[in-house]
């Protein structure tokens, strides 16, 4: 690729090498990102050392991940409804089938049905876990949830909008966890306008606290911390 | 997933991923099928912990699906790319969370001889970097080898190879000098 390209400094070619080698600390790695950023050198340099040792990786074996992953990674991608979580699972189930019986009817016979079977479900069905905890999330110093989260007693959550919302083309919704108590929010990853969904344990064992929105270039922030203003909020 | 169908994908994955940048969800899938097990064994062998090992994943697959118009084949091939994506993002993870929150003992799960280089795939550039490698000494050879495939940083490396930290970064460039002068010639 670029061998012969610039040589800018032996410790500056150093510092690209240990970045793509991974030594560096969470610090480190973002002040070079930065310099990358701006700098075509540092990225040719980069891209040089990428190159040269991506073999390497091919010393970890293959491993089929859990099959949840994919469910989840198209959740995030494309807000389709994660692998339903109880507050959802009855009314997927039952629905249809109690709608067969409708289904010569008329239209508003139809919608009727749907009603019916709503209630017809849910009232025999008693919980047998402790209901998901919801939480809206609402805009700072107004009332009207924009997004609604569920917690559910595993530490997953699924996020969504309730009303239409709008990102910049350059920019990601990424949600928080602020802990009561805690100096700093801890990244949750990012939020998709249609909504997201938390794996198992990403909420578990958090006492008391805040989930947070923020708005952020577009991957996310790269600090660690919000960098773009905390647009909703909620507490858990 | 064959090692003979991935040396065929690799034209494949690269169109594959600019159906991707075309909002092509099929395409997408596809990619996963082709990858996500390649990428999940990396991420796995870098945290050693599942949970970590598929935050990763899931979220590198979800930059593939956002940033795949950034995927020049001009300048590399797909699949070092992605493999690239995923590890920056591993790594981002496990210097950020930290192993301790996982009860990673890197002294115990750490315990290699510098020999799994014979399952280098037999590419012109595996062979140079092999052949770099062996001229490397011992101690330079597997901190680089710890390092890529192990996640290591430069503290960990230090506690699992029991040697000061100052001794463990000059192998680290030490290494890097003697590899960039070999793979330059």
């Amino acid at each position: 690729m670029s061998a012969t390209a610039t040589d800018p400094g032996e410790e500056a070619n150093l510092l690209a090498a240990e970045y793509v080698l991974g030594t560096l600390c969470a610090a480190e790695r973002a002040t070079l990102e930065r310099e990358a950023a701006t700098d075509p050198a540092m990225r040719s340099m980069i891209a040089w050392w990428e190159a040269r040792l991506a073999p390497l990786a091919g010393l970890a074996p293959a491993t089929t991940p859990p099959a949840s992953l994919w469910p989840r990674i198209q959740a995030s991608a494309w807000g389709v409804a994660a692998p339903p979580m109880r507050l959802l699972a009855p009314a997927a189930d039952a629905t249809p089938r109690v709608l067969g019986f409708w289904r010569a009817t008329t239209a508003v016979g139809f919608a009727l049905a749907a009603a019916i079977a709503g209630i017809a479900v849910y009232r025999p069905a008693p919980p047998l876990a402790p209901p998901p905890l919801v939480t809206a999330l609402v805009p700072l110093n107004q009332q009207t949830p924009v997004f609604l989260a569920s917690v559910a007693d595993d530490g997953s959550a699924v996020v969504r909008p309730l009303t239409g919302v709008t990102v910049p083309l350059d920019r990601d919704l990424e949600l928080w966890l602020l802990k009561d108590g805690a100096s700093a929010p801890t990244p949750l990853g990012l939020l998709p306008a249609s909504g997201a969904h938390l794996a198992v344990g990403t909420l578990s064992g958090h006492g008391p606290g805040k989930i947070l929105v923020s708005l952020e270039p577009r991957g996310g922030s790269k600090t660690g911390l919000p960098t773009g203003p905390v647009l909703y909020g909620g507490g858990i | 997933m064959a090692t003979a169908t991935r040396e065929d994908a690799g034209g494949n994955l690269a169109e594959l991923l600019a159906r991707c940048a075309a909002g092509d969800r099929a395409a997408f899938r596809s990619v996963y099928d082709l990858q996500s097990a390649r990428l999940y064994g990396i991420a796995l062998r870098l945290t050693r912990q599942p949970a970590l090992a598929a935050d990763a994943v899931h979220d590198a697959f979800l930059q593939v699906w956002q940033r795949s118009s950034r995927f020049d084949p001009a300048r590399g091939q797909p699949e070092a790319w992605l493999a690239g994506l995923l590890r920056y993002r591993a790594i981002d993870l496990l210097r950020k969370r930290g192993r301790e929150d996982y009860g990673f003992e890197p002294a115990e799960e750490v315990d290699r001889e510098p020999g799994p280089l014979d399952q280098l795939a037999s590419s012109e550039q595996a062979e140079a970097l092999r052949r770099c490698l062996e001229e490397l000494d011992e101690n330079q050879r597997r901190v680089v080898l710890l390092a890529f495939v192990d996640g290591l940083s430069h503290s960990e490396l230090a506690t699992s190879l029991k040697s000061p930290l100052g001794t463990v970064k000059s192998w680290v460039r030490r290494a890097l000098i003697g590899l960039r002068r070999c793979l330059e010639s």
